[in-house]
């Protein structure tokens, strides 16, 4: 089922690549991402076979005779040298069998995939889309402030608000002086922020800086501990599908998708900024200003559109990174997702399932990337996908 | 390009506006090369590189200061207290002060951040130096080596390893180390190729330099830069790496403590020990920042643009 789909979206990214980019390039990147899929997974089958302990020993337990262990070995082809082994496990998963645990009545990965795929798939869309749902409009927000006429802020104001915040803070107590302080400091930000002009810029960016020096376990934590625990925004109670209601779904994710939106958000939010920034001194941002331009026509057609481009392409990159963020975000949330099933299966030594899901990792990024390739014809026509940089 | 020589009839497209002789006004404001910015931008670089210093001065000389006492002492008497004078950062689970644990933690945290930086630019800057500037069939198999590297999520390639072999502190160096030699390579082989594209590079090979002098006197003094720069966003990524795994219980084992592994003890009792994950984390988040800081700063300053390297 998985694979057939898998299978379907390849073949219509296929006939899509090879009419907008032709045929050798199509033949090119064959040739390239399957080289890395095998790569990728024969050096995972090779690291597996290093370790002390392998899936029979688990299941059977310590106790087992050296008999039960040797069958099972048997079995799953096991007692063979790495290559053989590499060889019947690429040919299962290529007629459909995904492979299955040891552990837990041998359930198959392509049932775990299906129970825990969705959720996991879900935490990836809203994470990605909380990203650039925060990171595109203050970027381009940040990018047009960046060089407009400065206006000057009351810097001898800080060292005085700083001395009051303390005193407060001493003889009144903490949360007093939280709340003072955010209700002094957000209209003051709002105001100094919609003025515009490089504070707003700054303010924008610094935070960025900011939040990307934030490990996402130390956000995940902070936020369990504020929506979780002190009040009930949050329940901890795990996933629910669709089928339970928009609303049983939306909140039974919200959480650890905006911790990993928010984890994603900086790197997006300083490259677009910075893209613009550079796109926004070009001669022809000159010459559409000297037309008679509105801004707005500029800032969204000549400026964004060329921006997007690199705005895709670490996209792209950053799969593998919103990736590393949702097994940490699905620990701290004991959200039972794809990466917790793997830390699981790691620690109980299940090759082949996690041979099969390495693979599917790497499949799906080297998908990505190829499919922004060719998206870079339909948004940039200046490219074309057979040329090589 | 300048207007004086240029009568700007007919070949420009757009006359450029006409120089008013100004009066002697104010003399022109050259900005300083030392880093830009107003009083508060050099504060906070200032307030930035006293953190790190502190850091790096407390993991190595911290056993000498006498706030701080055995990092494993035990006390029944103030288990999982906020903090206090006799323990600015709080108590532990068991007692134990928390600042000494800090302390304790970064020595191994900081010390696996730079070995693994060590071992990352000099094993993937020479890949990305040798691929970047022969290319060939060395480009070729360095690119295929790091397009795999990067296509596995690096924190389950990381895990992968640790759980394949064991938690010890070599297998977690060394599986740190593979997230970052081609992340840096890749990272040098951009570099080294614009590099190479310069005249200077041309006039060498024109005079009949060895192919190897003048990757060694040429090409890599024009790297480095680039290499030093990100040497030290690499090392605030490995110690949220090095942290992100002893968080999920798989760095260096139980006795060794490291900045994650307190804050993953601290979040089983999150209520009572608040301090034990904060603060910590806002220890590994300055040391973060400010590195990232110092190496934002340096690819500002050597006018190396992120997007181009990639």
């Amino acid at each position: 089922m998985v694979l057939a789909l898998i299978l379907i979206a390849f073949a219509i990214l296929a006939i899509w690549v090879v009419r907008v980019a032709g045929w050798r390039f199509a033949l090119q990147r064959l040739g390239g991402s399957s080289l890395i899929i095998v790569l990728v997974t024969f050096a995972t089958t090779w690291l597996l076979r290093q370790v002390p302990g392998d899936p029979c020993l688990t299941a059977l337990g310590t106790g087992a005779n050296q008999e039960a262990v040797d069958l099972c070995r048997l079995e799953r082809g096991l007692d063979k040298n790495v290559f053989a082994q590499y060889w019947s496990w690429a040919r299962d998963v290529l007629s459909g069998d995904l492979g299955f645990a040891f552990y837990k009545n041998r359930e198959t990965l392509s049932n775990v995939l299906q129970a825990r795929g969705p959720r996991s798939f879900w935490l990836f869309v809203y994470g990605q889309t909380i990203a650039l749902l925060i990171s595109v409009p203050l970027g381009i927000w940040s990018a047009y402030q960046a060089n407009r006429v400065p206006r000057k802020i009351p810097v001898w104001l800080l060292p005085i608000f700083l001395v009051a915040t303390l005193a407060l803070a001493i003889t009144g107590g903490w949360t007093l002086s939280a709340i003072i302080v955010l209700a002094v400091l957000v209209p003051l930000a709002i105001f100094y922020g919609l003025r515009g002009g490089p504070a707003g810029d700054a303010l924008v960016n610094t935070s960025a800086f900011a939040l990307l020096s934030i490990p996402v376990f130390v956000i995940g934590e902070t936020f369990r501990y504020i929506f979780a625990i002190e009040r009930d925004w949050y329940d901890l109670i795990g996933y629910r599908s669709w089928g339970d209601g928009v609303g049983a779904h939306l909140s039974s994710v919200w959480l650890p998708a905006l911790v990993l939106g928010l984890s994603v958000t900086p790197v997006y939010l300083r490259l677009l900024r910075s893209d613009m920034i550079q796109n926004l001194q070009q001669d022809f941002v000159a010459v559409a200003k000297a037309k008679g331009m509105s801004n707005r026509h500029i800032l969204f057609r000549h400026v964004l559109r060329p921006s997007t481009l690199t705005l895709l392409t670490v996209a792209g990159l950053n799969i593998a990174q919103i990736i590393n963020g949702a097994i940490v975000v699905e620990f701290i949330y004991d959200y039972d997702g794809m990466g917790s099933y793997l830390i699981a299966a790691v620690a109980r030594r299940e090759f082949f399932p996690i041979q099969t899901l390495v693979a599917l990792v790497a499949a799906l990024f080297v998908f990505a990337n190829t499919l922004i390739d060719v998206v870079y014809t339909t948004v940039d026509p200046r490219v074309s996908a057979g040329d090589d940089k | 390009m300048s207007d004086t020589t240029d009568p700007g009839v007919g070949t420009q497209a757009f006359p450029s506006t006409p120089k008013v002789p100004s009066a002697p006004s104010k003399p022109i404001k050259v900005p300083r090369r030392s880093g830009g910015g107003n009083w508060l931008f050099r504060l906070a670089a200032a307030w930035l590189i006293f953190i790190i210093s502190v850091t790096i001065l407390f993991a190595i000389f911290g056993d000498a200061l006498p706030l701080l006492s055995d990092p494993t002492l035990k006390d029944a008497s103030a288990i999982k207290q906020g903090p206090s004078w006799e323990h600015p950062f709080g108590t532990a689970t068991f007692g134990q002060d928390v600042l000494s644990r800090v302390v304790e933690g970064g020595k191994i945290s900081l010390f696996v951040a730079t070995v693994v930086t060590a071992i990352g630019i000099f094993v993937g800057g020479a890949m990305g130096l040798l691929a970047g500037y022969y290319r060939g069939w060395v480009d070729t198999v360095v690119r295929l080596l790091v397009n795999t590297t990067l296509s596995i999520p690096a924190l389950l390639l990381v895990i992968f390893i640790v759980a394949v072999r064991s938690q010890s502190l070599a297998n977690v160096i060394f599986a740190v180390t593979l997230l970052a030699i081609p992340a840096l390579a890749r990272i040098v082989r951009a570099s080294t190729l614009q590099v190479a594209d310069r005249e200077y590079v041309k006039a060498a090979e024109v005079l009949g330099a060895k192919r190897s002098s003048i990757l060694i006197r040429e090409v890599l003094p024009n790297v480095m830069p680039t290499l030093i720069s990100f040497a030290f966003l690499t090392t605030g990524i490995i110690l949220v790496a090095e942290s992100t795994l002893s968080f999920l219980g798989l760095s260096v084992e139980a006795p060794t403590i490291t900045w994650g592994s307190i804050i993953s003890e601290g979040r089983i009792s999150f209520a009572e020990t608040p301090h034990m994950v904060f603060l910590p984390a806002l220890v590994l988040f300055l040391t973060v920042l400010s590195l990232n800081f110092v190496g934002d700063q340096l690819l500002k300053r050597y006018d190396i643009k992120e997007a181009a390297i990639g």
